[in-house]
């Protein structure tokens, strides 16, 4: 064991060096972590997603709708057992800037499909009663203060209103989702409020079904039923593909591009950019401690020992910058997850992420550290100390 | 029997292509309890005859038998015990580790010992007032003068009680009056508490406080002088 009083005081002997090494690391860590939870938060939809939902879209794309008599047809096949009309509204809250999801559903099916929704203050009945109700997530409901019995006035983008007014909600509940599939931004309401509207002329946007949501029976074949949906309308008029809730999840994150990957790739690029400042302050801390090499080696301390020493200050410089990233990090969750709010619902700082920046930071100073330690452990007494004869 | 044998040591270095024999076919005895001066030109190998006896270095042929052990034998984790254990080193630049106190730089070579913190601490302390550095243990080396730096050079060196100091120019970066103070130590060293030191020096009133100064030239023994 190096002696240890010697791996602290090398390393706070350069103060500014230190200090500067040290929160580039935190601050690196801290990115790493956020951006880590960013495609946590992207993912956890996918992996929440339940086994027995399936998708129904058109073959064409996500934004090509369907006839509204799939719905029965559907509710026919084999290992059905309830089937949801489920329609993007695509509206926002005053100002564009105030975006967060918003559906139209079969509401009166919703609570038996998405057992996760919890209604947190007011109630289902109420959701289910009136046409014009809705179900707000807590997330917005906290974001925009709004209160059960509350009016909601949302302007359609994509199903505008003819006379150019709001659509008119009453908040009947806000609910709380127990997994991470279901966030806690959206606003649920009647799928008849939208249709009436369009066939009154109130108001105007694409007719059909966005989506079905498709919940299977107990111990149903999933892939078989999929199967099943899928040869119905396979002559049209309009041809359907099934999907698991999972996979559809999946490729609505893939729509936006491969963000996890891109997001990563850019938590890659900092970790490479602080290993080589991290190895960059190991180089020159370790030339600066060649003598001192010498010295201990001269005075009986083993190869091994020394190169530990050495070892041992990067170890110490990385975690304690990591650390202070990991409490940053840790920290800043909670306002960030408000700050994130609607855009990135979910965001969290998983143990997982946690344990990815600590491995992370271990492995900077282990390779930032054994490069110096190898050479001091190699260096010859006389060449440390710089004496020949 | 001589406490240390050398017989037959050669070393040679290549430089830029050249092979350099810095001792060449080297015999020489030296006793126990003896204050040896090691004297002669720039080249003439004393400084790698001392870090061979230090075992800092191998020779390339040749005995090198100290206190009836083969050093030339040992290999690296060996050598190292075997240094921490016999042997204190006195460098001209001092070589004080400068982010430690002067305590903490004689506590150094007792970190391999079974001492325990405080027998480490009273042992450092007990050198540090033989040196005369006692009220200067909490201060660093830079705070330190360079006559005060290699008496504490010179603490660590005995505070492991080794039975050989080896000192390479302890007095080169001093005024006369700090190396009249070292060379006071090293002596009272050698007289008093029976340490073998073998001292390189170029300065002929250095070399006057050994017993027997022993001159080197080109690699091989030149003469002996008996002073006392």
């Amino acid at each position: 064991m190096p002696p240890l009083q010697l791996v602290w005081r090398n390393l706070l002997k350069r103060k500014t060096r230190f200090v500067l090494t040290t929160l580039s690391l935190a601050i690196a860590v801290f990115l790493l972590c956020v951006l880590q939870s960013l495609v946590v938060a992207l993912n956890a939809g996918v992996k929440a997603a339940a086994v027995n939902r399936l998708i129904v879209q058109s073959k064409v794309s996500l934004f090509v709708y369907l006839p509204q008599s799939y719905g029965p047809k559907i509710e026919q096949v084999e290992g059905v057992e309830s089937v949801m009309r489920w329609n993007w509204f695509g509206g926002y809250y005053q100002d564009p800037s105030n975006f967060f999801a918003q559906f139209a559903c079969d509401q009166e099916k919703l609570r038996a499909i998405y057992p996760e929704i919890e209604v947190i203050d007011g109630a289902w009945e109420d959701f289910l009663t009136d046409r014009k109700a809705c179900l707000v997530g807590e997330a917005t409901a906290n974001k925009y203060g709004l209160r059960v019995g509350d009016n909601f006035p949302i302007i359609g983008a994509l199903f505008p209103k003819t006379d150019g007014t709001t659509w008119d909600f009453r908040i009947a509940a806000i609910y709380k989702s127990t997994k991470k599939n279901v966030d806690d931004a959206t606003l649920f309401f009647h799928y008849k409020y939208l249709e009436q509207a369009l066939e009154s002329g109130e108001g105007s946007g694409p007719e059909g079904v966005g989506i079905f949501v498709v919940q299977t029976a107990p111990g149903a074949d999933n892939t078989e039923v999929m199967s099943r949906i899928d040869a119905l309308f396979e002559q049209g008029p309009q041809a359907v593909q099934s999907t698991t809730e999972a996979e559809f999840q999946a490729q609505f994150v893939s729509m936006i591009g491969n963000v996890p990957l891109f997001v990563s790739s850019i938590g890659g690029g900092v970790m490479v950019a602080i290993l080589l400042a991290a190895l960059n302050t190991m180089l020159m801390a370790a030339r600066e401690q060649t003598r001192d090499v010498g010295v201990l080696k001269a005075l009986g301390f083993g190869d091994a020992v020394v190169g530990n020493m050495l070892l041992m200050q990067s170890l110490a410089m990385c975690l304690t910058g990591g650390l202070l990233g990991i409490a940053l990090a840790v920290g800043s969750e909670e306002p960030m997850s408000k700050m994130l709010g609607t855009v990135f619902p979910g965001y969290e700082v998983t143990q997982g992420t946690l344990l990815t920046a600590a491995l992370v930071v271990v492995g900077i100073g282990f390779l930032a550290g054994i490069g110096p330690a190898l050479r001091a452990r190699s260096m010859s007494v006389i060449a440390a100390l710089r004496r020949t004869g | 029997m001589a406490l240390i044998q050398l017989r037959k040591v050669v070393k040679t270095y290549t430089r830029g292509g050249e092979t350099l024999r810095v001792l060449d076919q080297l015999d020489l005895d030296m006793e126990a309890g003896g204050f040896y001066a090691l004297m002669g030109p720039s080249g003439s190998g004393k400084t790698t005859l001392l870090n061979l006896i230090g075992g800092l270095d191998r020779a390339d042929e040749g005995q090198i038998v100290i206190d009836g052990e083969d050093i030339a034998a040992m290999r690296g984790p060996e050598l190292a015990e075997w240094r921490a254990e016999k042997v204190g080193f006195v460098f001209q630049g001092f070589n004080l580790i400068p982010v430690l106190t002067a305590q903490e730089n004689v506590e150094l070579p007792l970190l391999l010992t079974k001492l325990s913190r405080s027998q480490r601490r009273e042992h450092a302390q007990t050198a540090l007032e033989l040196v005369g550095l006692g009220d200067r243990r909490t201060h660093r080396p830079s705070q330190l003068s360079g006559g005060q730096e290699q008496r504490v050079a010179i603490a660590r060196a005995l505070v492991s009680d080794p039975m050989l100091v080896l000192a390479d120019e302890p007095t080169g970066d001093l005024d006369r009056k700090s190396a009249d103070d070292v060379l006071r130590l090293l002596r009272q060293l050698n007289e008093q508490y029976q340490k073998t030191i073998l001292m390189v020096t170029h300065d002929m009133a250095a070399a006057q406080q050994a017993k027997t100064i022993v001159h080197m030239d080109k690699g091989r023994l030149g003469s002996i002088e008996q002073l006392r």
